[in-house]
């Protein structure tokens, strides 16, 4: 399947990890990708373990789910430890930084992000650390451009948390753009 | 049945196909001429009902819409076909071991929704069609085809449990008190929103024959000795209401 | 109806839209994992395109409902998963007996009984088949994607309303919480049921054996009823003829159509020596394995059956013509690869995988390199 990019978005439920990935499909899918996009969580709502993978393609996707990550991001230690070693050699993982300790052997990139810290000092709402990843991750990549998912973020965290949302996205974008330039 | 009724049977409809002295007949004829007094179109009703004698009343007797559906689905049937089209008047007529047994979930849920169904629950205080098992209405200490030695558990009273579950017009008769009968299942059809009418219909064959009542006139006799007007239970004791079944609006509709 | 163009949906959100598509305009429903979802959106769009929603108090009661609405005059449906399909047996053999349309989604997953809950699982293609008692047919669908999760929806429903039997979408937890990009457009074939005045509701002398379908209040004077009964609907609960007359023609009218009804697709088949034959999630990853192990200059191909029911006999029994051995990998214990065995002389070999996840592509490249050997 040329033209395919796999991302392992995960963490604990209760952290936005399914709306990361519902966003971030959204948005490809917003600009003319192949989307596949799936979750598995615990039985339990809150708490347990949680992941939402994207697949993009530029064709039609055989099979929707990941076979790799050539992306991973880890908002806990138990997801980093867990799937730290299943990415592609060359490919980038996004960590929440400190809550998340790197370790050394996965042939990757690893850029930590503060992005809890960022939402609880910067935009006191500790609920938008997975928007600030977002941010960080699109500015660091070329998978979706910032107004394809800035529409994402409208159809789906719109309402009452469009604003907050937004800003979220925003302050991610800035934190990503630092590590990049 | 007289053949002022006919109108309201299907052409081909001849007798009723319930044994000698059962009350559902009667329960048939009375249903119609409540219909008739209050001038329904028969074009607009459905009649839905259960699996069991009972659930032969209407179905396929009555020249309306008739939908006879599985053994305790009446009432969830009937929820369907009413919130589609509401325009039809949805009269559910089955026996007590179909609507309060195996359908007593569906019976508190309807009458909790208060949709406007007519229910009309023909109880003879047994499996009449299988054979005469013992069923959720059965009285303390009859006997029955699995309760040889008298019915150990009480029964429900039934119009006590669907007011409680929000039903809005609950009544008792018997098929032994006509003109309140059909005066009651008028006030049903005039009433929007969930009635509820429980008929006391005896059956010889299987009740009355295990219980030392076998001549259909001896449990006819029975019934209208124990059916009180709730008139006249008033200052009874209990050990006189014992053995009594008391009739009349266990809640009253508005009207 | 949403305006054409391209969704980013789940599976659920793909099939509620399609039934609405397809003019359902009554749900009745139960919530159970993994089909909840369905239920929410058809709560929220039939509530604003007017049509009726009700949460009923068991799934016997949703199907229940259903059938009655559709006696009603509508087209409709309701969704479920293994432990309320199991409770909607009985009103299922009603429905068939009645010939009534209506559509059940089912999302399979991780049986038997509460199994897991949240888990994938295809242990329902047989029950689909089998699950209520005595001789009756209905159709289920099996789709592969978000995209086909509406497609076969509306091909459910106009099935349902062309043969007056139960249909059936016969999902799986992968496909229905699999978001995908799908592509709606207006431009599809919609059946209704056909009506006649004064034609007799349950008998023809027509060739596809379908009577004309009225609904209650338009003045036909209904009888329905799942005793058996005669052409008008009079019960006829001693006559064999009648009995054996009304059971004949609702499996006929099915089963005599079963290369209309059936779909297939095949894939790198025209030389291969070697089929997967798959449905559902299971076919996405066949086609993917085949699709790698042609790479590696194997001669394998895929057949994908989009109908489960009727059996696509004659399909499968082509493909079995023309290859030495057919691998059927499944979620379950081999329910698809026993009713392949009856319509093919070649090697038959299940892969049936029960753990709660989806067969993994390693697990057909290595079973069809093994096999190649
Ligand atoms: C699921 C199911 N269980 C059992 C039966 C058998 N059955 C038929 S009628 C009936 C009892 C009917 O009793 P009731 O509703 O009181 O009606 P009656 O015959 O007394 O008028 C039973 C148990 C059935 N048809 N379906
Ligand atoms: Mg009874």
């Amino acid at each position: 399947m040329p033209g395919i990019t796999q991302v392992r978005w995960c963490g604990f439920g209760g952290q936005g990890v399914v709306l990361a990935g519902l966003l971030l499909g959204q948005a490809g899918v917003l600009q003319g990708r192949y989307v596949a996009g799936s979750n598995s969580y615990g039985a339990q709502a809150r708490g347990s373990g949680c992941k939402s993978e994207v697949v993009f393609s530029d064709g039609p996707i055989d099979f929707p789910h990941l076979t790799t990550a050539d992306i991973l991001v880890t908002m806990s230690q138990a997801a980093y430890d867990q799937y730290c070693t299943d990415v592609v050699p060359g490919g980038l993982i996004v960590y929440d930084a400190p809550h998340v300790t790197p370790r050394k052997g996965p042939d990757a990139r690893q850029v930590g992000i503060p992005a809890t810290d960022a939402a609880l000092n910067k935009l006191r709402n500790k609920q938008a650390a997975n928007i600030v990843l977002l941010g960080a991750l699109v500015e660091m990549t070329s998978l979706v451009s910032p107004s394809a998912v800035e529409r994402a973020i409208g159809q789906h965290g719109g309402g009452r948390f469009l604003k907050p949302n937004l800003e979220a996205f925003n302050t991610g974008r800035e934190m990503g753009r630092q590590v990049h330039g | 049945m007289t053949r002022a009724m006919e109108q309201y049977l299907r052409p081909g409809v001849k007798a009723t196909p319930f044994c000698p002295g059962c009350g559902h007949g009667i329960l048939m004829g009375l249903i119609l001429r409540a219909i008739d007094q209050m001038k329904m179109d028969m074009k607009k009703m459905l009649f839905v009902s259960g699996i069991g004698c009972a659930a032969w009343i209407p179905s396929p007797h009555y020249d309306g819409d008739t939908l006879h559906t599985l053994h305790g689905r009446a009432l969830a049937f009937a929820t369907g076909a009413k919130l589609y089209n509401p325009d039809l008047t949805v009269m559910v007529i089955s026996g007590d071991g179909d609507l309060s047994s195996i359908g007593g979930n569906h019976l508190i849920h309807a009458a909790r929704r208060d949709i406007d169904l007519k229910v009309i629950c023909a109880n003879n205080m047994i499996y009449g069609m299988t054979g005469g098992q013992v069923a959720s209405t059965t009285p303390v200490g009859k006997k029955t085809a699995t309760t040889a030695e008298g019915n150990p558990y009480r029964p429900f009273d039934l119009g006590r449990l669907v007011t409680a579950a929000g039903a809005t017009y609950v009544s008792r008769y018997s098929v032994t008190q006509p003109v309140s009968l059909i005066n009651s299942i008028k006030k049903a059809l005039r009433h929007k929103g969930f009635s509820f009418i429980e008929v006391m219909s005896p059956c010889p064959t299987q009740f009355g024959r295990r219980n030392r009542l076998d001549k259909p006139e001896d449990l006819v006799a029975d019934l209208m000795e124990r059916c009180i007007p709730e008139e006249d239970a008033e200052g009874m004791s209990e050990a006189e209401l014992a053995e009594k079944i008391v009739t009349g609006e266990i809640l009253p509709c508005r009207e | 109806m949403l305006p054409e163009g391209m969704y980013y949906f789940s599976g659920n959100d793909a099939s509620a839209e399609g039934a609405l598509a397809a003019g359902c305009r009554f749900y009745a429903g139960y919530p159970i994992t993994p089909s909840s979802e369905l239920m929410e959106r058809m709560a929220a769009r039939l509530r604003e395109i007017g049509g009726v929603f009700v949460q009923m108090e068991d799934e016997i009661a949703s199907i229940s409902a259903v059938i009655g609405a559709a006696w009603a005059g509508a087209k409709a449906m309701t969704a479920t998963s293994g432990p309320g399909f199991s409770l909607m047996q009985e009103a299922i053999g009603y429905a068939a007996f009645t010939e009534t349309p209506c559509v059940v989604v089912d999302v399979q997953r991780a049986g038997p009984c509460t199994g897991q809950a949240t888990k994938v699982g295809a242990g329902d293609i047989m029950q689909a088949r089998w699950g209520s008692h005595g001789d009756y047919q209905v159709i289920a669908l099996s789709p592969w994607s978000v995209q086909e999760m509406y497609d076969l929806t509306v091909r459910a429903f106009n099935l349902a309303e062309r043969f007056r039997v139960p249909a059936m979408l016969l999902a799986d937890e992968a496909v229905a919480h699999l978001r995908e990009t799908i592509k709606i457009s207006d431009a599809k074939e919609i059946w209704d049921r056909k009506k006649r005045t004064g034609a007799s509701p349950f008998g023809t002398d027509e060739e596809d054996g379908v009577p004309p379908m009225p609904a209650f209040g338009e003045g036909e004077r209904l009888a329905v009823t799942g005793s058996t009964h005669d052409d008008w609907g009079f019960r006829k609960t001693d006559d064999p003829d009648v009995h054996a007359r009304l059971v004949a023609r609702i499996n006929e009218k099915v089963l005599r159509q079963e290369q209309a009804i059936g779909e297939t697709e095949s894939s790198f088949l025209e030389d291969a020596d070697t089929a997967v034959i798959a449905y559902g999630f299971t076919a996405r990853t066949s086609l993917y394995a085949v699709k790698q192990l042609r790479k590696e200059g194997l001669k394998v191909g895929l057949l994908r059956l989009k109908t489960l029911w009727p059996f696509p006999e004659s399909a499968v029994g082509r493909a079995g013509g023309c290859v030495k051995r057919i691998l059927v990998p499944e979620m379950n214990r081999g329910q698809v690869a026993g009713e392949v065995r009856k319509c093919v002389r070649c090697d038959v070999e299940p892969l049936g995988l029960t753990n709660g996840e989806v067969v993994p592509p390693d697990a057909i490249t290595d079973a069809l390199r093994r096999m190649a050997r």
